[in-house]
């Protein structure tokens, strides 16, 4: 078992003595750069913080959208990622051939694709969820 | 820059403006250029019909480019094309289509003044001049690059295509989709919709294809120039208006057209130029496009990164910039 503090604990910390003490004292042409620096360490550090929870839930999610229709399984095997990539792909095409556009497999791919987006924004700018811009 | 570059540089501006002497005496890398570099300089210029004390850019490629993006001598063409149609743009002046030069191909322009920086222009009020002018303005400007039309002789290096303009970029689009590593199943979501709902083919016009707030110069006043001109080719002139007014390029909440203002005085301001009404109906479909094409770019410019071509955080990042343009289809799409 690792010990504490664990990945995402370290990069909260280190962001915030970066955003709270570096970038003040830092000369107005540099800002950006760190500004930038503490954009990459928050995403890392949601991410971490997310796990491979949300990926396998969205491959799960999938495999029970395509098998049935397919009647086969897709991507099993291989990791995780590999899984849904295949999948993934395997819904491209779906879509692709207008078999999306209407019936079960619109409404379910649409309320997955939905929730799959909004998890990937709450890692990557999770103020555009809530802004309402 | 270095001393050579420098006089290389006096030696083609003296032979360009026949003078009798050139010398430069400021210099300055502007920032901000990632798919090409620009070079503020300052040159004194003795005999020739440009004698004066000039104010001026030398754009030249980057290390590595956007796919897609236009060469500097393309480039050049099109600012000639704009200057000659009566936009605003910085006077393209010399060419030099030969490497050794400097070593690449660059073009000088005159030098416009003000700032282009989408957050400036859409916070800081005293940028740009009264906001229902300036869209006024910027909507006149877009229908003046409207009025170049194929064929064009000058501007033979834009493809031409069949067809509807719409279904031609999804054609595109889902091309680089295929050949991507990781699949996005909520553009092709998008692209489904957009290849659905595809306008017929009516004008084709000459589009900018990246008319949107940070590409174009105001200083106090107002308007000072239309920048970047490297991704433009014929098109619908619809999407350059979808373009301007999609909420991924407003920067805050400051109005629903290029997030300085109200859409109505953008469209007003084209069609006092264009004489035609536009469609507004129609603009929703090409801001669904914008979004479309913004991701794939997002893809590409992280890509750049991730294939080590340029190591870059402000690349790395902008791949995550994805996630919310997906979001932003689905909803536009109905699907949220």
């Amino acid at each position: 078992m690792r010990d504490q503090p664990t990945g995402d604990q370290l990069l909260d910390t280190a962001r915030a003595l970066l955003r709270d003490e570096l970038i003040p004292a830092l000369p107005q042409d540099k800002r950006h750069a760190a500004l930038m620096i503490a954009n990459a360490m928050s995403i890392a550090m949601r991410q971490l913080q997310v796990g491979d929870e949300q990926e396998r839930r969205e491959v799960a999610d999938l495999q029970a959208m395509l098998s049935a229709e397919a009647g086969d399984s897709i991507g099993a095997g291989g990791g995780t990622r590999a899984q849904l990539a295949a999948l993934n792909r395997r819904l491209c095409e779906r879509i692709r051939e207008g078999q999306a556009d209407a019936g079960r497999l619109h409404e379910l791919a649409r309320r997955h694709l939905v929730a799959v987006a909004r998890h990937k924004v709450a890692e990557s700018n999770p103020k555009y969820l809530g802004s309402g811009v | 820059m270095n001393d050579s570059l420098r006089s290389a540089l006096e030696g083609f501006i003296r032979r360009q403006a026949g003078a009798d002497r050139v010398s430069i005496t400021d210099v300055k890398l502007l920032a901000g250029g990632s798919i090409q570099e620009n070079w503020m300089i300052r040159a004194d210029v003795d005999g020739g019909d440009h004698a004066s004390q000039l104010d001026l850019v030398v754009r030249t490629d980057a290390p590595s480019g956007v796919q897609g993006s236009h060469s500097r001598v393309e480039e050049f063409a099109l600012l000639k094309a704009a200057f000659d149609a009566g936009v605003t743009v910085p006077e393209p002046l010399w060419l030099c289509r030969v490497p050794d030069v400097i070593g690449r191909q660059f073009f000088i322009m005159r030098r416009v003044a003000g700032i282009a920086a989408a957050h400036l222009v859409v916070k800081d009020g005293r940028y740009g001049g009264d906001r229902a002018r300036l869209l006024e303005r910027l909507g006149m400007e877009l229908a003046r690059i409207h009025t170049i039309r194929p064929p064009r002789a000058d501007l033979g290096f834009l493809a031409e295509f069949d067809g509807p303009p719409a279904l031609h970029a999804i054609r595109r689009l889902r091309a680089f989709l295929d050949t991507h590593h990781t699949p996005h199943p909520a553009l092709e979501w998008g692209l489904r919709w957009l290849e659905r709902h595809a306008p017929p083919r009516g004008d084709i016009v000459l589009c900018h294809r990246d008319f949107r707030t940070g590409n174009y110069m105001v200083d106090e006043r107002g308007l000072t120039g239309i920048l970047d001109w490297e991704f433009s080719g014929w098109g619908d002139p619809l999407e350059d208006v979808g373009w301007f007014c999609a909420k991924c390029w407003r920067f805050g909440p400051g109005g629903e057209a290029g997030g300085i203002g109200a859409r109505e005085d953008f469209y007003c301001g084209y069609e006092s130029v264009s004489g035609r009404r536009l469609d507004r109906a129609q603009v929703h479909y090409w801001e669904v496009m914008a979004h479309l094409n913004w991701a794939v770019i997002a893809i590409q410019q992280a890509e750049r990164h991730l294939s080590g071509e340029e190591t870059s955080l402000m690349l790395a990042l902008t791949g995550h910039i994805v996630p919310e343009l997906e979001y932003e289809v689905l909803a536009m799409t109905e699907a949220a």
